[in-house]
């Protein structure tokens, strides 16, 4: 359409407030209300400040103005973050109360009190901003229909960080929900620039489906920190150029450093203070600090009170802060979507570039940072793969629908079945998802008299909740998101955050560890609440967070690959870097784009094969355990192996002359259950699984059972159904979970296709250069959870024993 | 099967990985808090555990029985879990309880799970003495030695960096407990307030339940 002849948006009730503003339309806001009106459901995307926010309330408040006096709920704009939502209320309320517009508009998470949550129930505003919890919560209510029957736009913001995980499912279904509520209801998306735009559309839209695009022409400036110190082998704490980030710092006004994990963030936090000589401000931000402190780290970042924040992804979505004048990021970019998102976090001004250096901490990170510069150059954006639907999900999405009332089974698979996630669900499938919501959905039918749901005698068809008290149940866990086991952390009265109740168990009294940036004694740990006092201590741990780790696009993946063999470009990268790689080319070869080089040498008494994927360290891993079995297999005893991003290295007591053999599809048929068995990937899922499907309770502040009880009951069902009743619905679902999350199965079997004539087998005499950072990584035992336990006992006895004989023999 | 020896009370006792104790002089093998049905009480609040829990405990006291042949068994407690539990013993597991208390005396012991609850054809009575030993599902004050159970007793190994719970044997000079034979039941640390107001902190001597092997700390 041509948007230059007639702007219909001229005529919009809040054209004065943005000619007041001196701002004028874009584009795809002119054409977003457009296909809006013309009924079509939207997905727009478009970078952070081209007015997104208000793109999608174009079309309703236009609405409620020619509605006049509007009753009830009109547009539900779902959030995914509590504090994203308060934001949006703010800006809101800007052009509706100075235009004196007679529009309500209410903000409900999981912060807001009973009573204003009870007040909204009984008078709901004309716009509703939630998350999709809060949304699932309200549709178990009863009265769910009448408050939703006129409901004419839903609004999806950040609609790519749902795409691709289990609260995508969740939102999927509801979104379901409440379009048979009101049928004429029609879906705006809005999402940050995506490659592939077409899956969001098919995600999200089902009438006339459309795409608005706009696109940034001004691209960001991204250069890597030109450090004097040497780039070292291996490692992830950029230790080396500590002096140079600091002078960084100081040359902007604003500065955020983002690293990838918690524990880095408290470890840079930490050395930057060391060495902090002008007292600038630095602050430290991440998910498991206190709500509070988190809060009043945002309210600095937007006053512009202090020239430094360290933080995870924590501080990637949510809040404006227009003065970030740089972003720093610190280790490998693994993606160039999340780089991009970070990247856009300073200069919130289309028309002028943002600026952020990247801090590789180690050789490889230094071509994957490169790599990530030149992809963005050229555009070339990761792709987002849409999840199939998780079965747990739609189990806590049955026990929501119970809450809200009776309901026919058919109604509901067809309701699901439109749900874009849930598009292939089979029937069978789904009636196994009602038996275990009915009653654990067991094989043994033990559990007659006591189930949850049950069928009406008149009508099978027909389900009921049993007890409307298991409503209260429902509610306590409703949500995808399950946190490992947290423990509060005390310093007197005042609570700084919650840390990982895996990490403390490992400390004894006295122990002292980095947490918001503050050294910390261990002193004690009563009723879940870890007490600390400050310490003066120079040794300290690092809290660990597992979970942690972010995977490698398989897009990034491929440019490091294509740009370590383009060998005319070496020259322009620091020396070291340069050398590095010439020694390699001489000594042994660097793989073309297509290649897998594999390298074998002998070293110390063992023999080593280093095998270069670059498929991201969950595929890797997976790789190295189904080696490992290969090797056994030829009877090459090997002996261990060491997985990263990149590489795997494996060695073995004897040489390995049939890895080719050894290398390929078969070996992930062959031994894939073995493996999942054993590492207990599947075991930790099924906890996962069991909360979100509603079959054990969530942990719940203030309840008395620890997380380690919760883990430890879900253990014993998990070994009690597996032995049992292997072929449970709740155990498929968590096998599905492990192969799709855990183990890159997908970018596995690809490699694994193809791998046997791509192959280059290079036999060295000793370590080749490339191989020298993943040798370094060998420090860690690659034993299961039971052999762990066993070696500890083993040893600690035998250590007991041998200090019995010396005493015997004094 | 393997077995760990420990001496209590002067006498040998052989502990095995599958928590069950024998006392090998008089043929008499101790288990304790089997919590049969466990899965079905907690059923009746919604919460659906695999209801296969009575089934593998059974099985492996069946095992127990068939390999080591004993006089005497005594279940020191909480041999079932509420009133509800009785639910979750089929026609063939009394068949078989029967057949084998034909050749072995099965002395049930109440415990605070247990004492309302009866069973037919089973004999019961709140502790049992023989000589110097008294079996009890708690602790009581006397001189004998005591055998008992309800604590399920667990313990806290930290070494080179890990810390990994253990379910455990402990016994001090005088009290013995044995760890739950049950599968979905829980432990308490043996550092926790209610077991060391039993056995006190020190002396104790504490067998953790490996996979094969019961391990002497």
């Amino acid at each position: 359409m041509n948007i230059n002849k007639s702007n219909p948006l001229l005529l919009h009730p809040l054209n004065k407030w943005m000619k007041k503003k001196k701002w004028s339309w874009f584009p795809h806001q002119i054409e977003t209300f457009h296909y809006v009106r013309t009924g079509s459901d939207v997905v727009v995307f478009a970078p952070t400040g081209a007015g997104k926010t208000l793109t999608g309330f174009i079309n309703p408040i236009d609405d409620l103005i020619k509605l006049k006096k509007f009753k009830g709920l009109h547009t539900l704009y779902i959030s995914p973050l509590k504090s994203l939502a308060n934001d949006i209320v703010r800006n809101l309320e800007k052009p509706i109360n100075e235009l004196d517009l007679n529009i309500s508009f209410q903000v409900r998470t999981g912060d807001t009190t009973p009573y204003k949550k009870q007040k909204q129930k009984q008078k709901p505003p004309n716009i509703l901003i939630t998350t999709p919890e809060s949304l699932a919560l309200l549709n178990s209510y009863e009265n769910a229909k009448e408050f939703f029957h006129n409901l004419k736009y839903i609004i999806i913001d950040e609609i790519h960080t749902f795409l691709d995980n289990k609260r995508a499912d969740l939102l999927s279904l509801n979104i379901e929900r409440i379009q048979t509520f009101s049928p004429n209801l029609q879906r705006i998306g809005l999402s940050a620039t995506l490659k592939n735009k077409q899956d969001a559309k098919k995600w999200l839209c089902r009438k006339k489906p459309k795409i608005v695009s706009y696109e940034n022409s001004v691209l960001p400036k991204i250069k890597i920190l030109e450090s004097k110190e040497r780039i070292p082998w291996s490692g992830h704490m950029a230790t080396y150029s500590i002096n140079e980030i600091y002078k960084e710092i100081m040359k902007s006004k604003l500065t955020i450093i983002f690293v990838n994990t918690r524990a880095q963030a408290e470890y840079m936090f930490k050395n930057l203070w060391l060495i902090n000589k002008k007292k600038l401000k630095i602050a430290v931000h991440h998910g498991s600090l206190e709500k509070n402190l988190r809060l009043k780290v945002e309210n600095n970042l937007s006053k512009g009170l202090v020239d430094c924040v360290v933080a995870t992804s924590s501080l990637e979505l949510g809040l404006d802060y227009g003065d970030v004048e740089k972003i720093i990021q610190v280790g490998a970019p693994k993606g160039i979507n999340r780089l991009l998102q970070r990247v856009g976090r300073s200069n919130h001004n289309l028309n002028t570039p943002s600026k952020a250096i990247l801090v590789p901490t180690n050789r490889f990170e230094f071509i994957e940072a490169k790599a990530a510069i030149e992809e963005i150059k050229k555009n070339n954006l990761d792709k987002i793969v849409l999840k199939e639907g998780s079965f747990d999900v739609v189990a806590q999405h049955i026990f929501a629908t119970a809450c809200a009332g009776q309901f026919n089974i058919h109604d509901l698979y067809k309701e699901i079945i439109k749900a874009y996630p849930y598009k292939k669900l089979k029937l069978n499938d789904f009636k196994q998802l009602i038996n275990l919501i009915q009653d654990g959905g067991y094989v043994l039918k033990n559990y007659d008299q006591f189930k949850r749901i049950f069928q009406l005698r008149e009508n099978k068809n027909i389900y009921k909740l049993v007890n409307r008290r298991e409503t209260r149940k429902y509610r306590m866990n409703v949500g995808t998101i399950i946190e490992n086991p947290m423990l509060k952390i005390k310093l007197g009265t005042k609570t700084l955050g919650n840390i990982e109740e895996v990490f403390i168990q490992n400390l004894s009294q006295g122990d002292s560890f980095i947490f918001a940036g503050q050294v910390l004694e261990f002193q004690s740990m009563k009723n879940n609440l870890v007490q600390v006092k400050r310490s003066k201590s120079l040794i300290s741990k690092i809290p660990s967070y597992s979970g942690g780790r972010m995977p490698l696009s398989t897009n990034l993946a491929n440019s490091v690959r294509a740009l370590l063999a383009k060998s005319n470009m070496w020259d322009s990268y620091p020396e070291q870097i340069t050398e590095w790689l010439k020694r390699q080319k001489n000594i042994s070869k660097i793989p073309k784009k297509n290649e897998y080089l594999v390298e074998q040498f002998p070293r110390k008494k063992n023999f080593y094969t280093v095998i270069y994927t670059f498929a991201g360290w969950h595929a890797n891993q997976t790789l190295g355990f189904l080696l490992l079995r290969g090797f056994k297999e030829f009877n090459c005893k090997p002996l261990g192996f060491v997985a990263n991003d990149y590489a795997i290295v494996l060695w073995s007591l004897k040489e390995v002359k049939e890895i080719k053999t050894i290398l390929n599809l078969g070996l992930l048929d062959k031994h894939l259950d073995n493996y999942l068995e054993e590492t207990s990937i599947v075991k930790r899922l099924f906890r996962d699984n069991a909360i979100i499907s509603c079959l054990i309770e969530r942990r719940l502040p203030g309840m008395e059972k620890t997380g380690k009880q919760v883990l430890f009951s879900s253990d014993l069902i998990y070994t009690v159904l597996k032995k049992n009743e292997p072929d449970h619905i709740l155990l498929q679902s968590s096998y599905e979970d492990a192969k799709k999350n855990m183990i890159d199965y997908d970018r596995l079997r690809e490699i694994l296709k193809k791998i046997d004539k791509k192959i280059i087998l290079k036999k060295l005499t000793s370590i080749s250069p490339l191989a020298v950072p993943i040798i370094l990584e060998i420090n860690k035992e690659n034993l299961s959870k039971k052999e762990t336990d066993e070696y500890i006992l083993e040893d600690l006895e035998n250590e007991i024993l041998k200090e019995a004989n010396v005493l015997s023999i004094n | 099967m393997y077995y760990q020896l420990i001496n209590f009370g002067n006498e040998e006792f052989y502990a095995y990985p599958n928590k069950s104790l024998y006392w090998k002089r008089l043929k008499t093998l101790i288990v304790a808090d089997l919590h049969l049905g466990k899965s079905i009480s907690y059923a009746k609040n919604k919460q659906f555990l695999p209801p296969y829990d009575t089934k593998e405990i059974l099985n492996e006291l069946f095992i127990s029985l068939d390999k080591i042949k004993p006089s005497n068994l005594i279940i020191v407690g909480d041999l079932l879990h509420d009133v509800f539990s009785t639910l979750s013993l089929k026609d063939q597991d009394h068949k078989n309880l029967s057949q084998y208390m034909d050749n072995t005396d099965f002395i049930w012991i109440k415990g605070n799970h247990d004492k309302n609850i009866q069973i037919e054809g089973f004999k019961y009575c709140t502790n049992y003495k023989i000589d110097k030993f008294l079996f009890t599902h708690m602790p009581i004050k006397t001189s004998s030695f005591q055998i008992c159970g309800h604590y399920h007793p667990k313990v806290k190994i930290s070494h080179r960096g890990k810390t990994i719970f253990k379910t455990s044997f402990v016994h001090n000079e005088k009290i013995f407990i044995l760890p739950s034979f049950g599968i979905l039941t829980g432990g308490l640390d043996i550092h926790s307030k209610q077991i060391s107001d039993v056995l006190g902190n020190n002396n104790l001597s504490i067998y953790p339940v490996g996979q094969d092997k019961v391990y002497k700390l």
